[in-house]
């Protein structure tokens, strides 16, 4: 499979102060549905608008379907792009706003029409042709945006933030039908979000950025199950992170000093963890047992229940070890028993299931610490 | 219960119509000096005489004695022709301007500098700035010696004392009457609506004419009313200096200054019935309303 677009240490400053992207080198493969996550200002629209031909960079490669993009205008890159904020040309309806790309491609009046019908089919607005984007809901415009950008066909689809300004309903089926149209038209998708759930869902590949760096790519379930960085493994999904120290190695069992006491890992990345040190000892709060279960474990731990936030599938525990560390538990609702605010409870976990993670994150000079606990 | 229900309904009417009192003083401004004054001119405009006691003899006779004219034809070409023209060139002009200040000059601070530039003129009195034309576009002034000294041309240009004359001094003073709104018109595009254009495949020329120039057009549409208006207004300049071209504002003071109250209303009548046509179709042509979103 060939690759739709390929960086080589990609650089943009914004004047002297901003770094946006600190050699930025990746690529994507044909037909991937790609998201990129990142906290807000980690360069992920910076990234989309360079490879649209919206914004220059300073130095690097860019190549789209392995055409150097260096001096190439927009309007001659085979890309397309939903801006943040839609967009929408205020003083054309919907059908216009549509058919805007296809007639700047010189198509002709009947495969235009036939073409703007079938995109707007797509995204489920067929009959608001004639409407004018101040008249569209929030919804409405996202979607024409969408049909906007899908109906010149790019071989490189850009969407910036497509999911960030609806409402959870909306987001839902958007993400549903993005799915599907992708899979339809077997374009190349690249997709930003600062939201991990919707990375994780939607991606085929998964990238996660962090002020101008790359943290990891992969699929979304190597990135959630074996988290290059502790910024990676903050950042996608929910984890309890303990600072620790490694005492020894027994066999593939490693032993730790953490805040909360003793506490033991077989990590499935062993090999490429040194025989002493500092590292990041992360366990998923899904992997946490509480109670009865607990006593089984080969990591136990006392500890407080401080609060808990009921997702309607799952319930999550917060709970307060030791050194008033928190310990996040979270328990499929079917499974829920009757804990009370303010008790003690035995806490455990299979050494198996921890993570360890040497690396705090891509951005040099940082402490572990640091990350860990959040600066 | 139901004085209550007054109480409601009294205080309800007076939110509802107190915020109509923000137009009070503008209206009356507007009914005291431009409106009855107007109708007092359209009406005096339907008499044979205006004399001390009173009009006299009700009658068409001005309308007819101004369309029968032969001198008609070439004065409302002068008036509305040259203005439009001035409006067209102050356009050219203005207009690249107000662009080049939005995208092309990045710091606020300049933009700011370069804007308070264009307020210079308006701080020398009015009268100066009329008669300060001589020296410069006179047969001995600056711009003719400079074309003569650099051999440019032989004999010095005509440059006052005909038609030229309102197609340099009107855009030049009216200038800042067609950047301004421009300018305003362009800082409101969201620059991410251009870069939507640039995506969707749009070669600079078509983001140019499809987007930014459709989306500043209320301001440009301002820009030429003000200009339209402010040159139709302006008698004194083709008095001085267009070598006596006649045109309908100039004949309104002429008249008047000759006490021929009724000749001079109706020809003051025929300008802002014309003037305001002529608006009404630009904005039906420009299909403002679609652009105001």
């Amino acid at each position: 499979m060939g690759k739709a677009l390929e960086t080589k240490e990609l650089v943009k400053w914004y004047g002297k102060e901003v770094l946006a992207l600190n050699k930025v080198t990746f690529d994507i493969d044909a037909g991937d549905f790609f998201v990129i996550v990142g906290p807000s200002g980690c360069g992920k629209s910076t990234l989309l608008k360079i490879i649209a031909g919206i914004l220059d960079y300073d130095s690097g490669k860019l190549y789209i379907n392995g055409v150097d993009m260096k001096g190439v205008p927009s309007y001659k890159r085979d890309v397309s792009m939903m801006l943040e904020m839609y967009a929408l040309f205020p003083h054309m309806n919907v059908f216009d706003n549509v058919a805007f790309g296809l007639r700047m491609l010189g198509k002709d009046k009947s495969e235009i029409e036939k073409e703007v019908k079938e995109a707007l089919r797509l995204v489920g607005l067929a009959g608001l042709e004639k409407r004018m984007p101040l008249e569209l809901s929030g919804g409405q415009r996202q979607r024409v945006a969408l049909a906007r950008a899908l109906v010149i066909n790019p071989s490189v689809l850009l969407l910036d933030e497509p999911l960030s300004h609806v409402d959870y309903r909306l987001q839902r089926k958007l993400m549903e039908d993005l799915k599907e149209i992708h899979r339809k038209v077997g374009n190349t998708f690249i997709l930003t979000t600062h939201v991990q759930e919707h990375a994780l869902s939607l991606a085929d590949t998964v990238m996660v950025m962090n002020t101008g760096v790359i943290e990891q790519i992969g699929k979304p379930e190597e990135v959630y199950t074996t988290p290059a960085t502790v910024f990676a493994a903050r950042f996608v999904g929910e984890i309890n992170l303990f600072s620790a120290q490694i005492k020894s190695w027994d066999g593939g069992l490693c032993y730790l000093t953490t805040d909360i006491g003793e506490l033991k890992a077989n990590p499935k990345n062993k090999n490429t963890l040194p025989s002493s040190g500092k590292v990041a000892y992360a366990i998923r709060p899904e992997y946490v047992k509480i109670g009865e279960e607990a006593r089984l474990c080969d990591n136990k731990t006392e500890a407080k229940l401080v609060s808990y936030y009921y997702f309607g599938h799952y319930m999550e525990y917060v709970f307060e070890a030791i050194g008033n560390t928190k310990i996040k538990v979270s328990v499929p609702t079917e499974k829920v028993g009757n804990l009370t605010l303010g008790s003690t409870y035995l806490l455990g976990w299979s050494a198996k299931d921890v993570l360890l993670i040497e690396r705090p994150c891509m951005i040099e000079g940082l402490n572990i610490e640091e990350v860990i606990y959040g600066k | 219960m139901s004085t209550l229900q007054l109480k409601m309904g009294l205080t309800d009417r007076v939110a509802k119509y107190s915020r109509y009192l923000l137009l009070l003083p503008g209206f009356v401004l507007l009914l005291l000096f431009l409106l009855i004054p107007l109708s007092m001119i359209v009406g005096i405009s339907f008499f044979e005489r205006f004399t001390v006691t009173g009009p006299e003899n009700l009658t068409l006779k001005n309308y007819v004695a101004f369309f029968t004219s032969p001198q008609t034809p070439v004065i409302l070409l002068n008036t509305f022709g040259m203005s439009l023209l001035a409006c067209l060139i102050a356009f050219l002009l203005g207009y690249p301007m107000a662009y080049f200040l939005v995208f092309r000059v990045k710091s606020a601070r300049v933009r700011f500098f370069v804007v308070s530039l264009l307020l210079v003129p308006f701080l020398i009195d009015w009268s100066v700035r009329v008669v300060a034309w001589l020296p410069i576009l006179g047969e001995s002034g600056i711009i003719n010696y400079a074309l003569m000294s650099w051999g440019v041309i032989k004999e010095p240009l005509e440059l006052l004392f005909g038609r030229s004359a309102l197609l340099i001094i009107w855009p030049q003073t009216y200038l800042l009457w067609m950047i301004f709104p421009s300018y305003l018109a362009l800082t409101r595009i969201d620059p991410d609506i251009i870069n939507a254009a640039k995506v969707l495949k749009a070669p600079p020329h078509r983001v140019f004419f499809d987007i930014t120039f459709k989306l500043s057009l209320p301001g440009v549409v301002m820009g030429f009313i003000f200009v339209f208006v402010s040159a139709l207004g302006d008698y004194v300049t083709p008095a001085l200096w267009a070598g006596g071209i006649q045109t309908l504002g100039l004949s309104v003071a002429n008249y008047a200054a000759n006490f021929v109250w009724p000749y001079a209303a109706a020809l003051s009548t025929i300008l802002v019935a014309i003037a305001l046509l002529i608006l009404y179709v630009l904005l039906k042509v420009v299909d403002i309303k679609k652009l105001v979103y």
